[in-house]
Parts: C-alpha cells; sequence; structure tokens
C-alpha cells in the first residue's frame, strides 16, 4: 500500500475499518475466477491512491457509502456482521440495493474499481498487467511482422 | 524604441508571425520559410518527444478522465460551458465540455487518428444543394472542391497518406496516393461483405500513417494503443514531423514553445503590426513574461476555438469588437461533428485483431443524396480499442456493470466488439458561438472562452439517419445482437472544431476573404479549421492542411 505510506493515521481518512470494507466491495465488484480480480491486481492500492489524489473531492461520498454498507451488514444481519464479514453471496445482495437506488458513492466505486483494473499497469490498479493478460490485449504486441496491405480495390468499381 | 525578447534570435525581425504551431501552423511555418520568408511560430504548448507522451490510458486525448497526455501544465486554463438548458460549469482542460484539442507543437495531429479524408464536393455547397433551413446559417463555401483539389493532392503528398485510389471516389483524384492501402482486418472483411450483401461499396479508408518507410521515417507497427497517444515508430503523420522540421531545416524559422499570444496588435488605425504573448523570461525557465514583436504579417492559426478567442482578445478602440467582428461572425458558427455509433458483437469465428490503427473500412455512400436528409456521414469502423474504453463505451447495456457477469462479459466480448460509426455534417448555427467570458479568467488574466448554443436540430435529424444506417450495417453483416443511442440536442466542437472565423466572398457574410485574410486588414490572416464554413461529413484535418498549403500559395505569390 504505498499510498498509505505517506499519509499519517492523523491525515489519513480511511480507517483501517473503512480500508477493509472497501476491499471487500472490490473483491465482490471484480471477483477472483480462473482469473485473478482486483485484489490481486492491487486495484485497492489504485482506488485509495485516487481517493488521496485526483478524486480527493469523492472522498467522503466514499466514506459515507462504505459506513452505510456497514450499517446495512450490522442492521439485516443475525449475528451482526460487518460487510466483510458476509458470505460473497450476502454480499452481492447487499450492493444491489445502493446500486438500484442509483447512489453516487456505488456507482464512482464500480467506475474507479474498473478504472483501476483495466488501465495500464502504471496507474498501480493492474499489477503485472493481470487484466490485459487475461483480455490477451498488449499495447506494444500488434504485428511483430510488417505490416501487409490489402489489395487496392479494382478500379473496375 | 522595441527590444528584442532574449529567446529571440539577433538579425533581422521576421516577415511573418504565426500564431500556433498546429497542423495548419506547421505547413504554414513550412511552406513560407522554404518560400524565403522570416517566419517566428508561437506555440503555447511544448515540443514534445515521444518519450514525453504517455502511453498512459487514464490521462489521454482518446479518454482524458483526469488528464491528457499532452499538457503538461493545463492548471488555469478553464473554459465555461454553457449547457442547453442554461446553466454554467466551469470546465478544465480534460473535462469533454471544454472541447479540448491539444495544445502542443503538432496540434491535434501529434496524437490523432489519422483518417485523412478529402470533403465531397457538394460539402463545399450545401446551401445551394439543400436549401438553408430556418433558423442555420448553412452557407455555401467561397471556393469550390476544384479550387481546393490540388491543394489536397500538394497534402497527400507532402504529410504521406496512405489510401486506396481506385475505390475512394467520392472526390476526383487525378493521382494515386503516395502509401499503400493500411491492411484490411478479418472483422473489416466481415463488414465488406455485409455491404456488398446491400449494395453498399466500401474501400480502404485514407490515413496519415507510413503504411511503408517514407521519408526518412520507419512504417507503422501496428501497436494497439495508437489514437491519443504518440506514435513509438514515429509513423503517424502530422505536419511536426514533416513541414516544421523543414522549416526548422532553413534556418529562417524561429520556434517559441510555451508562448502564448495574449493578443493580436494593432496601430492606432487599426492595422495589425504584431503579437503580444507570454512566454519564460528564457527556454525552460518557470519565470513568465510579457513581450511583443512585430511582423508586416501575422497568420493566426491557434485552432477554432482559440483563434476565434484571440482576435475577440484583441479588440482596440477602432475594432471595439474584436478583429475580423465587423459582421458578427466571429465566433459564430461552431461546429464539430455529431459522431453516431451503432454496436455489435461479431459472431463466432470472426474476431478483432487488436492491432492499430484498427479503422480499415468505410463506406461514402451516404454522405449525400438521403432522401428527406440534409447532407449525412461517412462511416468506418473504429479505432484499435484499449481495454478501459472498452468497459466503459462497448459492452451491450444489459450486461451487468460489475461482478462476475461483467468480468465473464469483457473477457468473452472484448475480441469479439464491433463498432460502425461516422462524423455526420452539421448544419450551422449561429447560436452556437465561443465569446469571452465576463467574469473568468485565466492565468494569464485574460478571459476565457465561454461556449454556448447548440447545433440546429437538422443535425439531430441527420445523425439519427446516420445512426440507422449503422445498425444496418451491422446487421447485414450478421452481428449477433446490434444496439445504439439516439442523438440529442448538444453544442458540438471538440476535436473537430471548426467554423469561427468562416470565409465569405462577400464581408457581410464572413470573418475572412476566400484566401483566409480577414476582412478589412491586408496583414492578418487566419488559417485553420476555424475557416471552415461548413465542415464535411468527414474528418477534417486533411481540409485543414489543402487549406493551410492554399494559402502559403497564395502568400508566395502575392509578395
Ligand atoms: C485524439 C484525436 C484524434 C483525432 N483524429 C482525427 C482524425 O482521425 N482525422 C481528422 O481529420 N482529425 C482528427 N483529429 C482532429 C485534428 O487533430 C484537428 O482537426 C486538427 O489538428 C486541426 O488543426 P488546426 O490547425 O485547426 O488546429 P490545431 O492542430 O489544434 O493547432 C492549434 C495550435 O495552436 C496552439 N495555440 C492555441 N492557442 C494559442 C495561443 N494563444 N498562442 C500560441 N499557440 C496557441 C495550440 O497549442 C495548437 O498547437 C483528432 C484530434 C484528436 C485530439
Amino acid at each position: 500500500m504505498g499510498a498509505l505510506r505517506f499519509h499519517s493515521f492523523a491525515v489519513m481518512p480511511l480507517t483501517p475499518p473503512l480500508l477493509v470494507a472497501l476491499r471487500a466491495v472490490l473483491d465482490r465488484l471484480i471477483p477472483t475466477d480462473e482469473f485473478p480480480g482486483a485484489l490481486a491486481a492491487g486495484t485497492d492500492d489504485y482506488v485509495v491512491r485516487a481517493l488521496l489524489g485526483d478524486s480527493a473531492r469523492e472522498l467522503p461520498l466514499i466514506i459515507a457509502g462504505l459506513a452505510r454498507l456497514d450499517a446495512l451488514a450490522l442492521a439485516h444481519h443475525s449475528p451482526a456482521s460487518t460487510f466483510a464479514a458476509l458470505r460473497p453471496v450476502q454480499q452481492d445482495e447487499l450492493l444491489r440495493s445502493p446500486e438500484v437506488a442509483g447512489d453516487p458513492f456505488f456507482h464512482r466505486l464500480v467506475d474507479l474499481a474498473h478504472e483501476g483494473f483495466y488501465a495500464d499497469p502504471g496507474n498501480g490498479g493492474n499489477r503485472d498487467a493481470l487484466s490485459w493478460q487475461m483480455l490477451g490485449y498488449d499495447p506494444h504486441g500488434g504485428a511483430d511482422r510488417p505490416p501487409t496491405s490489402a489489395p487496392a480495390t479494382p478500379s473496375s468499381r | 524604441m522595441i527590444t528584442r525578447p532574449a529567446h529571440l534570435p539577433s538579425g533581422p525581425s521576421p516577415d511573418v508571425i504565426i500564431v500556433g504551431a498546429g497542423l495548419a501552423g506547421g505547413i504554414l511555418a513550412g511552406q513560407l520559410a522554404e518560400g524565403g520568408r522570416r517566419v517566428l511560430l508561437l506555440e503555447r504548448g511544448d515540443h514534445l518527444p515521444h518519450e514525453a507522451i504517455p502511453g498512459d490510458h487514464l490521462r489521454n486525448h482518446r479518454l482524458s478522465l483526469y488528464g491528457d497526455n499532452t499538457s503538461l501544465d493545463p492548471a488555469g486554463h478553464p473554459r465555461v460551458f454553457v449547457d442547453p438548458t442554461g446553466r454554467e460549469h466551469l470546465v478544465p482542460p480534460h473535462d469533454a465540455r471544454h472541447q479540448l484539442n491539444a495544445y502542443t507543437v503538432g496540434g491535434g495531429a501529434r496524437i490523432w487518428g489519422m483518417q485523412a479524408w478529402r470533403f465531397h464536393p457538394d460539402d463545399f455547397r450545401m446551401a445551394s444543394r439543400y436549401g438553408v433551413p430556418a433558423d442555420s446559417s448553412l452557407a455555401d463555401w467561397p471556393i469550390a472542391y476544384d479550387d481546393l483539389a490540388p491543394f489536397y493532392d500538394q497534402a497527400e503528398h507532402a504529410i504521406g497518406i496512405a489510401g486506396d485510389h481506385f475505390g475512394d471516389t467520392h472526390a476526383p483524384r487525378t493521382r494515386p496516393f503516395p502509401l499503400p492501402p493500411v491492411p484490411r482486418s478479418p472483422s473489416a472483411a466481415w463488414l465488406a461483405r455485409g455491404a456488398a450483401s446491400l449494395g453498399w461499396s466500401t474501400f480502404t479508408p485514407p490515413l496519415a500513417v507510413n503504411t511503408a518507410p517514407y521519408q526518412g521515417r520507419g512504417a507503422c507497427i501496428q501497436c494497439a494503443q495508437c489514437i491519443g497517444f504518440s506514435c513509438p515508430t514515429d509513423a503517424k503523420n502530422g505536419s511536426h514531423n514533416t513541414l516544421l522540421p523543414r522549416a526548422l531545416a532553413t534556418g529562417r524559422c524561429t520556434l517559441v514553445t510555451r508562448a502564448q499570444a495574449t493578443r493580436v496588435l494593432t496601430d492606432a488605425r487599426g492595422r495589425v503590426t504584431g503579437v503580444a504573448y507570454v512566454a519564460p523570461v528564457s527556454p525552460g525557465s518557470a519565470t513568465l513574461a510579457s513581450h511583443t514583436v512585430h511582423a508586416p504579417l501575422v497568420i493566426v492559426s491557434s485552432g477554432a476555438l482559440e483563434s476565434a478567442r484571440l482576435l475577440l482578445l484583441s479588440s482596440s478602440p477602432t475594432h471595439p469588437h474584436g478583429l475580423g467582428n465587423h459582421s458578427d461572425h466571429l465566433g459564430r458558427h461552431v461546429q464539430g461533428h455529431y459522431y453516431p455509433i451503432a454496436y455489435g458483437v461479431l459472431p463466432p469465428g470472426v474476431e478483432q485483431t487488436l492491432t492499430g490503427p484498427g479503422v480499415s473500412i468505410a463506406t461514402t455512400r451516404f454522405n449525400h443524396g438521403n432522401p428527406g436528409i440534409i447532407g449525412g456521414a461517412m462511416l468506418a469502423n473504429d479505432f484499435v480499442k484499449l481495454p478501459l474504453i472498452f468497459w466503459r463505451q462497448s459492452l451491450p447495456p444489459d450486461v451487468p456493470r460489475w461482478g462476475l457477469a461483467n468480468k465473464r462479459a469483457m473477457r468473452d466480448l472484448f475480441r469479439r466488439g464491433i463498432d460502425v460509426r461516422g462524423p455526420v455534417q452539421e448544419i450551422p448555427s449561429p447560436h452556437s458561438r465561443i465569446t469571452l467570458d465576463p467574469t473568468v479568467r485565466d492565468r494569464h488574466s485574460l478571459p476565457v472562452a465561454r461556449l454556448s448554443g447548440t447545433t440546429h436540430p437538422e443535425t439531430v435529424r441527420t445523425a439519427e439517419f446516420i445512426r440507422q444506417r449503422a445498425e444496418e450495417w451491422l446487421r447485414a453483416s450478421g452481428a449477433e445482437r446490434v444496439w445504439s443511442w439516439p442523438p440529442e440536442l448538444k453544442f458540438s466542437a471538440g476535436q473537430h472544431q471548426a467554423g469561427t472565423c468562416r470565409m465569405s466572398a462577400d464581408p457581410s457574410a464572413g470573418v475572412t476573404d476566400p484566401f483566409g485574410r480577414v476582412h478589412g486588414h491586408d496583414n492578418l490572416y487566419v488559417c485553420d479549421a476555424s475557416l471552415h464554413v461548413t465542415n464535411g461529413g468527414f474528418n477534417p484535418a486533411l481540409t485543414v492542411m489543402a487549406l493551410a498549403f492554399r494559402t502559403a500559395a497564395h502568400m508566395l505569390r502575392s509578395a
């Protein structure tokens, strides 16, 4: 967590419980299957860094949303549990309520997560180009042979 | 007594000052310097080598979520965008509403998509062909296709365009392109069959890319980033790697970067005498200073929005509403291109190759002659897709936006997504404008551009027609599914911005004469996309280039 080292706890508004909730949400937004998901790719690092940098204005929105998710989890599950401690199906079900409600917190977090995961590794959320490997995308790739040209259209047309 | 800024060479003062080293500015500099003129080229951006333009997928000119990759210091340069409901928004350069092209040596073409189209002959006579819709400012150009044809030809060879001479027949041409067309991808071959089944003819579109080594630079290696980025083999052609180096090689052209013109200077009688600009006190210095420089000839080539802004900023007692604004046309008729897109999924067995540039099939069947519709658009397939852009734009609308289903859809569809899109010829409106904002100022304390109004509603009708043709093409080709979104009335400028200093034969009908000379001035020219009376149903840059060659030839002839 490069970003965390920069910020002392006094100015780090994403408290440890909120970070736990954030990671749990990211793990459901881009889960692991045969291919690595958000956490393996370091997308949590990217999101934290974005919220302390370019997207700092949205930090309060995200903090409030994460806190609401934990509150929902505590209220609707017995024994009482944080969002992170729920089972994946329960987490997915819980995430559907802010999604359906059009909660800007949720939609922004969905965008941030996928930005990190599918952008270039230099942005920190797509470690080792894991998502690009999954897609078979290589920015430098293309033709490693000299390009061949399609024949020009015959003049008869 | 005039003192010369320290960053300018000693010796005689320039014969001509060009404001903006973008696509048109670089061509003018090359032609005029080779023609013996001493040229001072002022550019607000940097002269960026390839390594200085990051391959950042969040900050580039195709997707600029948090910044772009050519504006090294964008702070302090906002614009005010007035939305169709009248609400004002203060927008930074990377916000789409700012309508940024690119502020760097080379202009937009430093990182562009390279589609290098001639306009259709009828694009120059839209009012004659279709009549003038009420409340629109649709007009004919004061020049015809035939006037520009020799300069299209000159641009194609001097810049380096790869194209299909026999297939590309919408505008008459006299000799083949200097470079063979880009390779046709399997999905483009699939689209060609679909078009043929509808009776539509297709061909490989013209691109400003070295499909083979040309003019001392290597060939395209078909990397999968391309548009929005700098080219790793410098095979992406613009004026920055052709005419501008030629200008500098003459020893008669001085390029000053990080130099933002703030005003075109006039004397007490209103005659243009030079340019005022802000630039570092010495190259590389962070300290800025104001300078003035004088020359018998000034050419404004700052792109459609900033050229109009500079002329508005240059008001004086003799020209209280700005230079060239005698007939209230300056800054009006802003145009760009509505770009309707139909998305689809390729059937099993057809895959995207994930190689650049990607655009390799087009049809010009719907540029004109569409029943009940004014104008139309060229239709083509898209550039190679970046994964994040695919995630944002190209997944079918019913795919969940997150979770396993989203991840699987990315995996399944990334190589099977296809889209067809086209630049719609817009019907200009005098109410679509750039003016000076009365309150917001940039970091040099100059009023920023204020963008307001919308295109004419006829543009939306044409765009809707073109959207349906794009869908029809994908369906006929056998796409598994097809979807798209209807166009809405909006302000349109963006990367294809044009029209703010329209040419006219009659001084009461525009800003410049048919050569780009500002009406009422004998030594002030505009030369860039601002001049376009209408913006064609094609990407505009080859027309910008042809006009620059024509203006330069005119200047060399007349003096
Ligand atoms: C990502 C991208 C893809 C594109 N793809 C295509 C394509 O495929 N086909 C096509 O036809 N077009 C394309 N375009 C558009 C094309 O780049 C423009 O049409 C073209 O660059 C316009 O040329 P211009 O000379 O009018 O302005 P520009 O090229 O924008 O040049 C204007 C120059 O003036 C400078 N300037 C502005 N204000 C000042 C000032 N006050 N003082 C000093 N300098 C100033 C700017 O920094 C800039 O360098 C694309 C653009 C982008 C950004």
